[in-house]
């Protein structure tokens, strides 16, 4: 499965320094479940087969029929005086059980939800996350069906009109910004249909806004106080009922604004002999919001240094020379700030990469210069047979 | 070393039985304390550490001021910007199949792990046949954790059931858990529905960044407590209870330090005679001192060491004492013991040692200054003079006037309380030697009777060594009136709670149980449209703040407890209920004392809704709670706090409905089938019974330690007599005493001290008795104990006393009967 399906067992470790055993058994026993097909005995949960008939903005809202879903924003800010930020606001639902137990008990569990919420400082080279898991439970998290509007304890999407307002916060974090697009949504995939591996149902409906205009305030620990920032934003939804084959070990995605107008999402799944596998693709998005599906064959990745975390020993490529060889698209884009990594203790969870990059190249012979965000999971410890 | 201090060690394994039995009362005295200190100080760390593990990393909870809290506040709490992090929880009690109750927490794990992580790092084993592993705690009705402690003592691990009355719980891992309070923790889904708590949880813990500005949007009906009001209310219910243990520590102290003081003046009254020879043989006074006091500190060292391992030993089963009352009146408590540490050996012997050389200081000061020659001739500075038993006699009366100051002022601390009636012991100890001197000719002509010439000398052996009797005397006594008065009080206070429950609990039937298994509504519309039944009492006892203190309020039907239960008023009769039926509520003797509240008064409570007012109708006398209790109609109840829970059901039958029988049979059958529990009028009564000698087992615990300390004393001073008097035996046996004469004579002196002090004892026992009921008790616990005068007390001790006396005679008898032919008059 796609991009983002890691994080939902990850946790920070800047913040939840003692993880908890118990939370992260019961979601990695969630994640094994997901896995041995448990949720599949009852035969019900909804795959992604046929193509989808998308209904806006209904389809901004939960598919709970579908096991897994998400809501990703990521995005790269300035602020009044010219630094600049990185930000990252995810929200997962996992179904667990097609029907609560006990109905009558809000607390009885259908849906469990996680969300991540990172921020880079570039300036300070600084990288700070946090996460929240909740049940529905009484009000305390969930997602509507008609439209975009998900809840996790403080943190949230909601989308009115045509604006997307998200907000988080926690005691020295804060993120409040209002998201525009500037470009229609662009189906990933064949119509909104994106194949993750070559077996029937693994695969996901995805769609995004490639380019949202974002402004709003945000606040660091850094920062102390609240910065008026603006810049552009990335946003997937994605929902399905399967994941990664067993050969698969993770996967790195790649989205970018260039400063051509053109917007390019790439991901790339990793298998085991170190191959891509067929099934990864990419789209490129032009100035006008016209989208092209891109094939593995048109797209060349190439890692051009790394980088070793010292949290969790894994090695991270860092710095790619990216090509898209039909649209003559040549680029070198490397992190803003090195260590945006995501660690949970090695057993219990995922520790994964997540963070802001910038980088240079030409398109269509013209020079250009690109931000966005990278996405790599799978460097420590195999993903494989888990997602 | 010096040759005096030589001859003096010398001297211990010479009188090797002395030498035991005076390191057996030092060691006695310092395991009383040590015992009894440590252990009250375990049990209430114990309770602290509870406390501090259960709340966790919150700052602050919040909750209905009475009764469950809607869930529905959660939502807004998540979103309210001075909420960092909160987890609702259900804290409730479950009692296990084998009848221990421990606590429970119905927590959701994701929300509660920034609260408790160290419950989160639960060890989770998935069981073999239950693929679900961890993720059965959610989704498993029956799924549990368990601290390790409580898998331990039931032997129980992953995928074991717990057996509980509410039915079986499967265990799924176990956690640690640092407090000493036994922890079974469920998913809050399931625990709503094992308590039928859909929609409600118990309270919020929060941790808050703005405390002010939180308040300020939620102090409207809800009741918001920051960490430190949380553990000052808890202290505050264990007030009276600390207080107690404190008393108890306090009385060890004072006995266990006069048994050390007696014995330590023993061992130096004892030497008289060997510091005049070696006085006149040359040696200076400060080598006698230098003697003296190394042989006290041996003492003292060694007794003191003794009694610390035996005091740690003490607090192992003492602090379980301790455990149990706590769990039975407050708080689900399993307080460890605490390891040993070489303190307790340090503290044994400072105590030994300071003890010692506090009883040994006057007599050896006496000594010294005693001219050598007098000494020489033995006996006469042993036989104090009447003279000087008056002197001490005087100072007594001084200090029984002070102590009656104390006693007697109003509205002082409860240590001036102690102070007085510790006061009170100790003068009337010092009272012994005039009353011996006083009541020689009745001992005499008694003894006389019984023992004929030996007991006539035995009569003048106690009169001619007061010096030695007199403090024997007044050790027995001393620990006699304790057991007199504490067994008086606590029967007393058991005869006022029989005569409380008689006015109160009229009911035929108790349907449920406070804190374990509440009563649904509609059992109770059930139950009281029943025909026949004479009226349905649903009660409901929840904790609440008034002034910010915890007190209880109970709802009640008033018209139902106003026809059927005759409560025992202050002032007034039933019709104090009238009051209550019109709004107003009737308030217990404690909590009138304690907030100086009167019949009449008008005072308020923070509502669901805000503040509400309320009119006292009446005073009642009260056991249940030292906290104050105020009752209220179940219809105001509702209307102020919105909490429709029942925790029991009384059932009131007319005693001369025809059908009665038939009808509390129907009554328990529709009870059973709804898996209520029921009890009878005369179960119920019997285990508040219970729970009340369960409290007074620390108590009795003390009392027997007063006994040995007791038989120590006695013990100590006869043989003392008798080694002191060893040659005294060749005079009698060249006077022509038989060997059994001799015996009787030493048994009579035992028992004539023993009776002497029995007798005083009653006196000063009932006193002490009537002091701790009307001075400790009612500034303690602010409720008055009626006194119900017993024979049992006096009984009881007066076998005691007889006992004792004999076991302390047994052994000079036996030495007696022994040696005796062999005596001679060496030295005359």
């Amino acid at each position: 499965m796609g991009r983002g399906m890691g994080t939902g067992v990850t946790g920070c470790r800047l913040q939840v320094t003692s993880f908890l055993l118990l939370l992260s058994t019961i979601l990695l026993a969630i994640c094994m479940l997901v896995s041995l097909g448990w949720g599949a005995q009852e035969g019900a949960w909804k795959q992604a087969v046929e193509p989808w008939k998308w209904h806006f903005p209904r389809d901004h809202g939960a598919h709970p029929e579908f096991r897994t879903e998400w809501w990703y924003f990521t995005g790269n800010l300035m602020d009044t005086a010219g630094k600049q930020y990185g930000y990252q606001l995810t929200f997962f639902r996992q179904g667990v059980a097609l029907q609560p137990k006990d109905p009558q008990n809000s607390w009885s569990i259908r849906d469990l939800y996680l969300a991540h919420f990172t921020l880079t400082d570039v300036s300070l080279s600084r990288f700070w996350c946090d996460e929240r898991t909740s049940r529905t439970g009484p009000g305390l998290a969930g997602a509507a069906k008609d439209g975009m509007d998900v809840r996790l304890l403080n943190w949230s999407a909601t989308m009115k009109g045509n604006t997307i307002l998200v907000e988080a916060r926690r005691q020295d974090m804060e993120l409040s910004l209002k998201l525009t697009p500037r470009k229609p949504l662009v189906l990933q995939g064949e119509d909104g249909l994106s194949r993750k591996g070559p077996n029937k149902g693994q695969a996901s409906y995805y769609y995004s806004y490639t380019e949202l205009q974002t402004n709003g305030t945000i606040k660091t620990p850094g920062s102390q106080t609240a910065l008026r920032v603006e810049g552009t934003s990335w946003f997937d939804h994605e929902f399905g009922s399967n994941q990664l084959a067993q050969d698969q070990v993770g996967w790195d995605w790649f989205s970018l604004h260039l400063s051509s107008g053109q917007d390019v999402m790439i991901y790339l799944l990793r298998r085991k002999d170190g191959s891509p596998d067929p099934a990864s693709s990419g789209t490129l998005v032009d100035r006008s919001g016209k989208a092209t599906h891109l094939a593995l064959s048109e797209i060349s990745v190439e890692p051009l240094s790394h980088w070793k975390s010292t949290q969790s020993g894994a090695t991270y490529p860092s710095q790619w020379r990216i090509a898209i060889r039909s649209a003559n698209i040549n680029l070198v884009v490397g992190p803003l700030v090195a260590n945006q990594e995501l660690v949970t203790e090695g057993s219990t969870g995922v520790t994964y990469w997540e963070g802001a990059v910038a980088g240079t190249g030409t398109s269509g012979g013209g020079q250009v210069t690109c931000k966005g965000y990278i996405e790599m999971t799978g460097y420590a410890g195999s993903l494989g047979g888990v997602f | 070393m010096k040759i005096v201090t030589k001859s003096f060690l010398r001297y211990l394994p010479r009188r090797l039985s002395l030498s035991l039995l005076q390191l057996m009362g030092v060691a006695c005295g310092v395991a009383a304390v040590v015992g009894m200190t440590m252990s009250a100080i375990t049990a209430l760390a114990s309770f602290t550490k509870a406390v501090e593990f259960l709340s966790g990393k919150a700052t602050h909870s919040m909750q209905r001021p009475a009764g469950p809290t809607e869930e529905s506040a959660l939502a807004g709490l998540a979103r309210d910007p001075a909420v960092v992090r909160f987890s609702p929880v259900i804290d409730r009690r479950l009692r296990l199949a084998n009848g221990d109750l421990v606590r429970f927490l119905g927590v959701d794990p994701f929300l509660d792990r920034a609260i408790r992580p160290e419950i989160a790092d639960a060890e989770v084993r998935p069981a073999k046949d239950n693929a679900a592993g961890a993720l059965s705690f959610l989704l498993d009705d029956d799924a549990v954790l368990i601290d390790k402690e409580l898998a331990r003592q039931l032997q129980l691990s992953s995928g074991s059931l717990l057996q509980t009355t509410r039915g079986a719980l499967r265990v799924i891992g176990t956690f640690s858990n640092p407090s000493g309070e036994p922890l079974v923790l469920m998913d809050i889904a399931h625990a709503q529905k094992l308590f039928t708590l859909n929609g409600f949880v118990d309270r919020v813990d929060l941790i808050l960044a703005d405390e002010s500005g939180f308040r300020g949007r939620w102090e409207e009906g809800f009741l918001i407590q920051s960490g430190r009001q949380r553990s000052a209310a808890f202290s505050a219910m264990l007030g009276a209870f600390r207080l107690n243990l404190e008393a108890l520590s306090l009385l060890a102290l004072f006995v266990g330090v006069f048994l050390i003081y007696n014995t330590a003046m023993f061992a130096v009254l004892n030497r008289r005679r060997d510091t005049g020879i070696l006085r006149s043989l040359g040696a200076r006074r400060y080598e006698i001192i230098a003697a003296f006091v190394t042989e006290i500190l041996i003492l003292g060292f060694i007794g003191g060491a003794l009694g610390g391992i035996i005091g740690y030993f003490l607090t192992r089963f003492l602090t379980a004492l301790i455990g149990t009352s706590i769990t039975d009146l407050y708080f689900f408590l399993r307080p460890e013991p605490s390891a040993w540490s070489n303190w307790i050996l340090f503290a044994g012997v400072a105590l030994g040692c300071g003890a010692s050389m506090l009883g040994g200081a006057l007599p050896l000061l006496e000594i010294v200054r005693t001219d050598p020659a007098k000494a020489l001739s033995g006996r006469v500075a042993g036989r104090q003079s009447g003279r000087n038993a008056h002197r001490t006699s005087l100072a007594g009366l001084l200090i029984l006037a002070v102590s009656t100051v104390l006693l007697i002022l109003p509205r002082t601390h409860i240590y001036v309380g102690f102070a007085g009636v510790f006061g009170f012991l100790i003068g009337v100890s010092l009272l012994t030697g005039s009353v011996l001197v006083a009541i020689h000719p009745g001992l005499r002509w008694v003894l006389g009777r019984v023992g004929r010439l030996p007991g006539k000398v035995a009569a003048g052996n106690i009169r001619q060594n007061l010096g030695r009797t007199a403090v024997a005397v007044a050790a027995f006594m001393v620990a006699l009136s304790m057991s007199v008065g504490l067994g008086s009080m606590i029967g007393s206070f058991r005869q006022s709670l029989v005569w409380w429950m008689e006015s109160q609990l009229q009911g035929e039937l108790y349907i449920g149980k406070i804190g374990e298994a509440d009563v649904p509504e509609s059992f109770y519309e059930e139950v009281k449209k029943m025909p026949g039944l004479g009226g349905a009492d649903p009660y409901r006892n929840v904790q609440v703040l008034y002034r910010d203190v915890p007190v209880y309020v109970a709802s009640v039907d008033a018209s139902v407890v106003q026809r059927f239960t005759h409560f025992g008023w202050l002032k007034g009769g039933n019709e104090n209920w009238e009051q209550v039926k019109r709004g107003g509520v009737v308030i217990s003797e404690s909590f009138s004392r304690r907030f100086g509240i009167k019949s009449g008064d008008t005072m308020t409570l923070h509502g669901a809704h805000g503040p509400a007012e309320f009119r006292v109708g009446g005073i009642f006398y009260d056991y249940t709670t030292e906290h104050g209790l105020l009752m209220m109609d179940r219809s105001t109840f509702l209307r102020v706090f919105g909490d429709h829970t029942i925790n029991s059901l009384a059932a009131f039958i007319d005693p001369d409905n025809p059908h009665r029988l038939e009808l509390i049979q129907e009554i328990k059958k529709k009870a059973e089938a709804r898996g209520l529990p029921v009890q009878t009028q005369s179960q119920l009564r019997a285990s508040i019974l219970k729970v009340f000698d369960n409290t007074f087992a620390v108590t009795r615990s003390m009392r027997a330690l007063a006994i040995v300390v007791a038989f120590f004393g006695i013990a100590g001073a006869l043989l003392t007599l008798f080694m002191e008097r060893r040659h005294d035996f060749g005079i009698y046996r060249a006077l022509g005493f038989s060997t059994g004469q001799i015996a009787t004579m030493t048994l009579l002196e035992g028992l004539g001290m023993g009776a002497v002090s029995y007798l005083l004892s009653m006196g000063a026992g009932t006193i002490l008795a009537v002091l701790l009921i009307n001075v400790i008790n009612l500034r303690s616990f602010n409720w008055t104990i009626f006194f119900y005068p017993e024979l049992g007390p006096y009984a009881w001790t007066a076998i005691t006393a007889l006992v004792a006396s004999l076991g302390a005679a047994a052994y000079p008898i036996w030495k007696v009967c022994r040696t005796y032919p062999q005596m001679q008059i060496r030295e005359e």
